[in-house]
């Protein structure tokens, strides 16, 4: 096993672990806000594709402007969702709130699948995206390079929302006690509104980055990715957002390495792989690699 | 209270699973008066269980509109022995739980006197055991694992054994182009895509061809570049790649390579002439060679009057292969009924088709004997041409 192909399986990792990480960072805001595990997150992911998909093919929009309405609906289907299925739920338990994220998810899929037939779809971008560039004698993508600046814009972004702004105060205020936020003045809608919409939209550009890379799209593609995004927030330490970067990369490299580096007999089983990782990880550290210890809320 | 709101909640989380499962794509029920029994009505009732929706239904669509598009011609021609058919169909939803509940509906509900579908082991197997225990032959349109003829006396297959169709593929790399060296992709998770692998791997080595490195992934995964930069970096000389594959997966995977500036000549088996190969990979499918079970070039009259046909009556050309397997499944079990003279039931079309000998079909001509239903049919390589097309390339066999 030469370096090169070592370096090339890690920046494959890298790859994936970005887009895991950009969903992971939807369900560690709302998990910290609200204690909600959104499983339909994944599938807000899928309509961003389909909004591109049917904006490209039918009216032949320019990319920029497919990617900018197909966040924009995504982040309403973010928002509608919370208003419809979550809010209502807000004094029930925390269980009711996740099975009815379950519905959601399961509705969605039926949705997509009864709109779009469950076929897979070409989705192709412009060629000028599948361009490979030597980069000190790494092959990258175009699309790869986007999705690496995509996530360091995304986090250092979200870093400054959280530390600088009124709303990210309100956030950090909300995820460390509810009932005091909304005791001192913070409206927990609001806040919580916002969490969905820039979870959702974040879906929307994973999504973008997936399908490019995959060249097709169905129904159920933001299912699995979503699961595996909801481990890296896990592994990373839920709640946290460097924590669900942390974790999304964590999982990607492991499960490309293990794709890339172990005998072929054997990698077939590599989203097992992930699941293992999942384990171990959380056998050594319970509340994740960057989580803190909080006993749970009241 | 809080109590009742929590139950409540839950039950109304429930319900909106639960309808969901009704709110899939409505089934094609045929006819919705139920006849007592089928060898005194008028009309012969004949089960259809193909995969309408999902991941097969690039394969059994096509499949299900040669299938009818056959006993509507025997009806337009006065049906059978003065008789005409009702073809009642389900859609399987490319789940192997439905196409048995469903199998067992047409035997139950339907009292059909046979079935015919689905293009996929997997799911043939779970229909065929149902159709067996019932004593109702089921003759599978598409499926072509070869254990699948251990199910029992009750079901025949249309197409060849996969044993054939990787065995053409072997052969035509090994003899035609001299290729010894061949880099194989497995989907582990299909018996029909590992029983294509094994087979073909026995073939090349065989032929004193090596298979010099196997890789492997699972079906719905869409990401392959764990798989080319493995490719890539070492390919021990491979000079072709053979696809073990689904349908779905071929266009994709071929895309993927191709975009990595993999140029070697790729290879499928039967399944992968679908359109979606073409629309998913387009250029980059140009010269992908598949093993399948005819070409609609073939001069054949056979071939030719069935393209017409298919042409005229759906508005299209038939998608791939399996449209001619659909139609050939209903020209066999019409045949059986025939044979049947006015006695149709379930035990006497098994019973007759056993005895079918030399039935020139669109695919091939089948004969079945007692302990082997498996058609010994000829397989024919096709390959992609520039505007997205099958082409002809040769028939093996």
């Amino acid at each position: 096993m030469s370096a090169s192909y070592f370096i090339s399986q890690l920046v494959n990792g890298l790859r994936l672990g970005s887009v895991y990480a950009i969903v992971a960072v939807g369900y560690s805001i709302v998990y910290g806000i609200l204690r909600l595990i959104n499983f339909a997150h994944g599938d807000i992911m899928t309509i961003g594709v389909y909004v591109m998909l049917m904006l490209m093919t039918t009216i032949g929009m320019p990319l920029w402007a497919v990617v900018i309405v197909s966040v924009v609906v995504s982040v309403f289907a973010g928002v509608l969702i919370e208003r419809l299925a979550y809010r209502p739920l807000r004094s029930a338990n925390e269980e009711a709130t996740l099975i009815s994220s379950l519905a959601v998810s399961t509705l969605l899929q039926n949705l997509l699948q009864m709109i779009f037939s469950p076929q897979k779809r070409a989705f192709h971008l412009p060629e000028f995206f599948s361009v490979r560039h030597d980069i000190f004698g790494i092959q990258l993508s175009t699309m790869n390079i986007m999705t690496f600046v995509a996530v360091a814009v995304i986090v250092i972004a979200l870093t400054f929302v959280v530390q600088k702004t009124k709303i990210g105060t309100a956030m950090r205020a909300c995820s460390e006690n509810l009932d005091a936020a909304r005791l001192m003045g913070i409206n927990p809608n609001k806040v919580i509104v916002f969490a969905f919409a820039v979870g959702s939209g974040l879906a929307a550009l994973a999504g973008l980055m997936l399908a490019g890379e995959y060249k097709t799209i169905d129904p159920l593609m933001g299912f699995v990715p979503g699961l595996k995004a909801f481990c890296a927030a896990v592994v990373g330490g839920i709640g946290s957002l460097y924590g669900a970067v942390l974790g999304g990369l964590v999982i990607g490299v492991a499960e490309m390495l293990f794709a890339g580096l172990m005998p072929t007999s054997v990698t077939a089983y590599r989203d097992a792989f992930v699941f293992v990782v999942l384990i171990l990880v959380l056998l050594v550290r319970p509340n994740g690699l960057l989580g803190q210890s909080e006993g749970g809320r009241s | 209270m809080k109590n009742v709101k929590r139950l409540l909640a839950l039950v109304l989380a429930l319900a909106m699973v639960l309808t969901l499962c009704a709110c899939g794509p409505k089934e094609d029920k045929g006819n919705d008066k139920q006849e007592e029994n089928n060898t005194t009505g008028d009309t012969i009732k004949v089960g259809a269980m193909f995969n309408i929706t999902g991941g097969q239904a690039s394969l059994d669509e096509p499949s299900y509109r040669g299938f009818k598009l056959y006993f509507d011609e025997v009806n337009k021609a006065g049906g059978i022995n003065g008789r005409q058919i009702e073809v009642v169909s389900y859609d399987g939803k490319t789940d192997q739980t439905v196409c048995a509940n469903n199998t067992s509906k047409l035997i139950d509900v339907d009292k059909v006197v046979a079935i015919s579908g689905l293009s996929d082991s997997n799911y043939a197997f779970a229909a065929g055991n149902v159709a067996q225990q019932s004593g109702v032959p089921f003759v599978f349109s598409g499926a072509t694992t070869p254990t699948l003829n251990d199910i029992g006396d009750q079901v025949f297959l249309t197409a060849f054994g996969d044993d054939i169709c990787a065995y053409a593929a072997a052969d035509y790399l090994t003899e035609e182009l001299n290729i010894t060296k061949v880099y194989m992709l497995v989907d582990q998770s299909m018996d029909f895509t590992t029983t294509l692998a094994r087979c073909f791997q026995e073939r090349l080595e065989k032929n004193g061809g090596e298979v010099v490195l196997t890789d492997n992934y699972m079906n719905k995964d869409p990401d392959f570049s764990a798989q080319i930069d493995r490719y890539l970096a070492d390919n021990k000389g491979a000079e072709a790649i053979f696809l073990s594959s689904v349908p779905d997966d071929v266009g994709v995977i071929t895309k993927q390579f191709r975009d990595r500036g993999v140029t070697d000549l790729m290879i499928s088996g039967d399944g992968a002439d679908t359109p979606l190969l073409y629309e998913v990979a387009g250029e980059a499918a140009t010269g992908f060679l598949v093993s399948t079970h005819c070409s609609f070039e073939n001069e054949d009259p056979a071939v030719q009057d069935f393209v017409k046909l298919y042409t005229e009556t759906q508005g299209t050309a038939p998608e791939n292969a399996f449209a001619a397997l659909g139609y050939d499944a209903a020209h066999i079990i019409a045949t059986a009924i025939e044979m049947c003279g006015d006695d149709v039931t379930p035990a006497n079309v098994r019973d007759n088709l056993e005895a079918i000998q030399n039935l020139r079909l669109v695919t091939g001509t089948v004969s079945y004997s007692a302990g082997n239903h498996i058609p010994q049919k000829s397989a024919t390589i096709i390959t992609v041409a520039d505007d997205g097309s099958f082409k002809f390339v040769k028939e093996i066999g």
